[in-house]
């Protein structure tokens, strides 16, 4: 003959149960959320760190090997651009994909128009964009340099200047 | 039934509850150690990315060197790496933290293309000091960062003329050229030391093997680099040199149409072959009378000098 626990036992094996599974639940949830929470912050450090990064860059991105003008408008000078440089930098910039960490390059002359640069219009014309992503961008971090290059007349060579803005976008990855 | 005497009575409800209990204890536990091993990771990957980012402000632009320093929040090792594929390699760096007295295991990288460093493999301690100097050859290429641990003291008891002013004018608090100790590494342009330098062939000797330099940059790279990081890191370099070599002959073809004329392009195409065929670092003795030719040839273009 089989001995059948009471009624009242099964009862109360059962309310255990479910407050375990509820207990469980309980946990499980708050830890999902917790790492939910903890990783909402690890995106938020890695775009601060990525504006950092475009805000630092853009300061030394003039003086570097690709922009910067070195000896040859004269005596080196600082956050000088050589645009017959950027320009052909341009051309092989699909060479560069990611060198910099950063989602876009722009120069903008600040006397000049709208007009956008290619070999056919340059130098006149007011935006050099050497670099784009096609990615969400935070808002440009921007530095003044001087934009420089090289332009034949009936006297030889003569180097123009123009003030321009440098400006770093870095990617949103919010 | 006869229950027996001093046995321990534990209902059913009672052992499906302690059951249960240790397995959410062991869930929970499980759970916090994860998380935890997740966030070390997280802190490490996020030092590197940051050292990188740190590393901006010393692209120079006339000075001849710079210097900084850091210090991380526990004792750490900064494992870096080189990566010399794709069109200019990496730079990766990797962090381990001392926790616990252990040090945590991490193989997640923070990876730059545009950053070259020059130092040990892994660089132990707290406070570090990188500085950094610009590489020509013959137009600069990129400024060359040197990092080392304030547990690790350089003395360079014979530096003469240019290197002896530079390393006095760097007051690098790990870079002495007297009061040495024992304990200390010693750097020597003769006789035999730690690390000895041959100014004149070009060579840096370094736990027997040979590094080769063209340059007081690279001169300092290899003092204060493994070979496998300086042969790595040099392959870098010269990739970089012959993009840049790209650059600046289709910059000549076109400020040609402005009525100059350099003749260089020739030159720079045979750089960019050299450089790409670079294997070791003795290759690079072999480059410089190709940089010599270009670079006066450069600086006899007058008002249409290419860099």
């Amino acid at each position: 003959m089989v001995k059948r626990l009471p009624k009242i036992g099964q009862m109360k094996i059962q309310q255990m149960a479910f407050m375990l599974i509820a207990v469980v639940l309980f946990f499980a949830l708050v830890g999902l959320f917790v790492i939910v929470i903890r990783f909402s912050g690890l995106k938020q450090s890695s775009v601060i760190l990525e504006e950092e990064n475009a805000m630092l860059l853009v300061t030394k991105l003039a003086n570097s090997p690709e922009f910067a003008c070195g000896s040859s408008f004269g005596d080196s000078k600082l956050s000088c651009i050589d645009a017959d440089k950027v320009m052909m930098l341009r051309e092989h910039i699909s060479d560069y994909s990611g060198f910099w960490g950063i989602a876009e390059i722009e120069i903008r002359k600040i006397s000049s128009d709208s007009k956008e640069c290619n070999l056919e219009n340059y130098p006149n014309c007011g935006i050099i964009q050497v670099y784009s992503k096609n990615v969400n961008k935070l808002p440009a971090s921007s530095n003044f340099v001087a934009l420089c290059w090289k332009e034949g007349s009936d006297r030889g060579i003569n180097e123009r200047c123009e003030v321009a803005r440098l400006m770093v976008s870095s990617e949103d990855k919010t | 039934m006869d229950t027996k005497k001093g046995a321990l009575q534990i209902s059913f409800g009672w052992l499906f509850a302690i059951i249960v209990g240790m397995f959410i204890i062991f869930l929970a536990i499980y759970g916090v150690i994860k998380l935890m091993n997740t966030e070390q990771t997280t802190l490490d990957v996020k030092t590197g990315k940051q050292i990188g980012v740190l590393l901006n402000p010393l692209e120079t632009s006339f000075e001849s060197a710079k210097t900084s320093s850091f210090t991380l929040p526990a004792e750490s090792r900064i494992y870096n790496g080189c990566n010399d594929e794709g069109n200019f390699g990496k730079q990766l760096i990797s962090i381990s933290q001392k926790s616990f007295n252990k040090w945590t295991e991490t193989n997640l990288n923070a990876s730059f293309t545009n950053k070259y460093i020059f130092s040990k493999r892994i660089v132990e301690g707290k406070k570090f000091y990188i500085f950094s100097k610009p590489f020509d050859f013959p137009f600069k290429v990129s400024d060359l960062i040197y990092m080392t641990s304030s547990e690790e003291v350089y003395c360079f008891p014979d530096a003469w003329g240019d290197i002896e002013e530079e390393l006095s004018n760097l007051n690098q608090e790990n870079l002495l050229l007297e009061n040495c100790t024992e304990e200390m590494i010693y750097v020597c342009f003769g006789g035999n030391c730690d690390i000895n330098v041959n100014y004149q062939d070009g060579t840096v000797e370094k736990d027997g093997e040979i590094m080769y330099f063209s340059s007081d940059a690279l001169m300092y790279a290899a003092i204060f680099s493994d070979v496998a990081v300086y042969e790595c890191q040099l392959k870098r370099l010269m990739k970089r040199v012959g993009e840049l070599s790209l650059l600046y002959g289709d910059k000549s073809i076109l400020i040609g149409n402005a009525g100059c004329d350099l003749e260089i392009k020739t030159d720079l195409a045979e750089l960019i072959v050299l450089a790409g065929n670079l294997d070791e670092s003795q290759d690079i003795l072999g480059l410089t009378t190709n940089v010599e030719n270009l670079n006066e040839k450069n600086d006899a273009g007058g008002d249409c000098k290419l860099w």
